[in-house]
């Protein structure tokens, strides 16, 4: 969350992507580029990685669920504990990679990120980046789950192999992806050849800048979606009350939080002259004040949903409802 | 510097030394030769000489585990690799690749190594016994007080080993989530975990009872039974919580909370070799030594300046105890000097 980001919180970058969508070519791009950072590297396919990097750790997906088993609430045991191991070291690096398994959700990563403690106080996550294959991905989304899941949590994409499909083909897959994820960076890309400046430190996280690129022709009603995962906004001039807004937000996550991948909201409460920052992923939510509405900035408060199954008139009737 | 500082170091300067050792106190302990050993987060083992401590470089990356044994120190690091600290030497036991060693334990005859989900037993020549598989990584590993078993707890629970047992099948103690620490008491009758919920969780082997112990506002990162096995003090609260383990205890109790009332976090306990007392660390850099009985507490170190408590050690003839911080500030105190 903004407003308890020290400067001493390393940003951890995490990595998604279908098997074969040309993670592993953008890690070592990565890795690869003089950029003068220092990376440590979590992976879970050691071996595969061609760059030499003294700080590559090797794990194995542990994802573990809190309180009781709920499903909604799993996080990485072995993050928390390489976080942890990592924080020791002298030689401290500029940011943490997290590679993730090409059939990974990403939900317990970005949990982990929540949930933690130690993590929480040491490192922040800066943007899931998801890489997809232009010309596999319609096929990908059809046969699984996980394929729409990545593109749903990403805060930037890279759309790979933009050199194997026609312009048409291009434009389609890119509608598809936006279907799914409108809120999202999109990079074109060929083997991978995206900028690092273009993935890393992004603060996407920051949802100041998350919720400053949502488009305003994107909160209308008109917009239909047959996708299985969609994203919607709403937007309320007034001020909200922070007890209806909780009451509201808790019922909705432990009805829907299932479905609800991820959910973003900026919010003016009544009486506070300070933005209020809401996120969730899942029925995991964390909310912290980040300091005044800017000069010129127009105060009202807005809210993203990412997922399956929304009702539109009932979210938006029930944030309008939350008004003060 | 306030006088009431002062005052909470004065145990420090008239009775320890202490360094500045620039990096991460991972973990201490105390060497055959009677020596405090610090582990470092830059690799480096540290051993309170008179003068300038003698640095002796262990690891690539960072010490993740320390532990002495009767022929020196061994230490596990973010390399892969197990070392044998002996006379200022290093050679290397085993090699894991690019698993880190993140867990070692020794007793006069056996020493385990904790990397990803396997702990490999060695004796003290480093000869590989045997490799233990877990269904999840290490994440804590313990020999009872007699070194015959070794605990190792992990994801939905712990499983207990017999040192010398020829076919291996672990005991399973379960309970679903994050286990993240271990310990075993002395009568080796219990067997307790920290657990990733702000909780511990443990098991009595005879008849296989369950315990729940709550109410942590943080994680439990340090457990240790005292000599007699009545109590078990943890970190994880703003007092030193120490749980019952008579009467019926700790089913049913409420723990002894000592040396409370600041807003520091416990971050390190270290219960005395011989008699009921308890050393313990906090988030602010104080050090305590707290006597179980008459609740009397004895400031060892004082708060401010020299980050959390990381790790702490007593030498077995109960006159020393050597401690860390996460920013690097070591110290020895020694009780019996006159």
């Amino acid at each position: 969350m903004s407003a308890s980001q020290t400067p001493h919180q390393v940003p951890v970058t995490v990595l998604t992507g279908y098997l074969g969508a040309g993670k592993t070519t953008l890690l070592n791009r990565i890795l690869s580029e003089q950029h003068g950072r220092k990376y440590a590297v979590v992976v879970n396919e050691f071996g595969e990685l061609g760059i030499d990097n003294d700080l590559v750790v090797d794990t194995d997906e542990e994802v573990f669920e809190m309180n009781n088993g709920c499903i909604c609430c799993t996080v990485r045991g072995d993050l928390i504990r390489i976080v942890g191991g990592l924080m020791k070291r002298r030689d401290k690096f500029d940011g943490i990679i997290i590679e993730t398994t090409g059939l990974a959700n990403p939900a317990p990563v970005a949990q982990t990120f929540f949930v933690d403690e130690d993590v929480r106080a040491r490192t922040r996550l800066d943007a899931i980046v998801t890489v997809v294959d232009a010309k596999h991905l319609p096929a990908r989304l059809a046969d699984s789950h996980e394929a729409a899941d990545q593109i749903a949590f990403a805060d930037v994409i890279v759309l790979n192999k933009t050199d194997l499909v026609t312009p048409a083909e291009l434009e389609a897959v890119e509608a598809k992806i936006r279907e799914i994820n409108r809120f999202a960076v999109i990079h074109r890309a060929d083997h991978a050849n995206v900028p690092v400046n273009d993935l890393l430190n992004q603060g996407a996280f920051d949802l100041d800048r998350v919720l400053a690129r949502v488009p305003e022709f994107l909160t209308d009603d008109a917009h239909e979606h047959n996708e299985d995962v969609t994203g919607l906004s709403f937007s309320v001039a007034e001020d909200l009350d922070p007890e209806k807004f909780n009451a509201w937000i808790g019922a909705l996550l432990a009805e829907q939080g299932q479905d609800l991948l991820r959910t973003k909201g900026i919010l003016a409460y009544k009486g506070d002259d300070r933005r209020f920052a809401f996120q969730a992923v899942h029925m995991i939510a964390d909310g912290a004040y980040i300091g005044p509405w800017r000069p010129g900035e127009k105060r009202e408060s807005r809210i993203v949903f990412i997922g399956r199954n929304l009702n539109r008139p009932r979210l938006r009737r029930g944030f309008e409802a939350c008004r003060a | 510097m306030s006088a009431q500082v002062r005052d909470a170091d004065h145990i420090l300067e008239t009775r320890g030394t202490r360094r500045d050792l620039g990096a991460h106190v991972v973990a201490c302990t105390f060497a055959p030769d009677g020596m405090a050993a610090f582990g470092l987060g830059d690799g480096t083992l540290r051993i309170a000489t008179d003068g300038d401590w003698t640095s002796i470089p262990a690891h690539e990356g960072a010490v993740l585990a320390l532990a002495a044994d009767a022929k020196g120190l061994v230490t596990g690091g973010d390399d892969g690799k197990l070392q044998r600290i002996a006379d200022a030497t290093v050679t290397t036991l085993a090699d894991f690749g690019s698993r880190w060693v993140e867990h070692v334990a020794a007793t006069p005859t056996h020493i385990a190594a904790g990397y990803g989900k396997r702990v490999a037993l060695l004796d003290t020549a480093g000869k590989l016994l045997k490799t233990l598989e877990h269904p999840s990584s290490v994440t804590g590993l313990v020999f009872d007080a007699k070194g015959k078993r070794i605990g190792a707890s992990h994801v939905n629970g712990a499983s207990l080993w017999f040192v010398a047992a020829k076919t291996d099948n672990p005991r399973k103690l379960e309970w679903k989530g994050s286990h993240t620490g271990i310990v075993i008491s002395p009568d080796g009758e219990n067997v307790v975990t920290a657990m990733q919920e702000n909780a511990l969780h443990g098991w009595r082997l005879s008849d296989g009872q369950h315990m729940r112990m709550s109410g942590y506002p943080a994680k439990t990162k340090a457990m240790s039974f005292s000599r007699n096995g009545k109590w078990l003090a943890t970190s994880g609260a703003e007092s030193i919580v120490l749980w019952p383990f008579f009467g019926g205890g700790p089913m049913g109790k409420a723990p002894t909370e000592l040396a409370g009332g600041d807003a520091a976090l416990c971050t390190f306990v270290a219960c005395h070799p011989q008699h009921e007392a308890v050393a313990a660390g906090f988030s602010d850099g104080m050090v305590v030594l707290a006597d179980i009985g008459s609740e009397r507490i004895l400031p060892v170190a004082g708060p401010g300046g020299r980050g959390a408590i990381t790790a702490m050690a007593w030498h077995p003839d109960g006159a020393r105890l050597a401690f860390g911080t996460e920013t690097g500030f070591a110290g020895v105190v020694d009780f019996s000097k006159q």
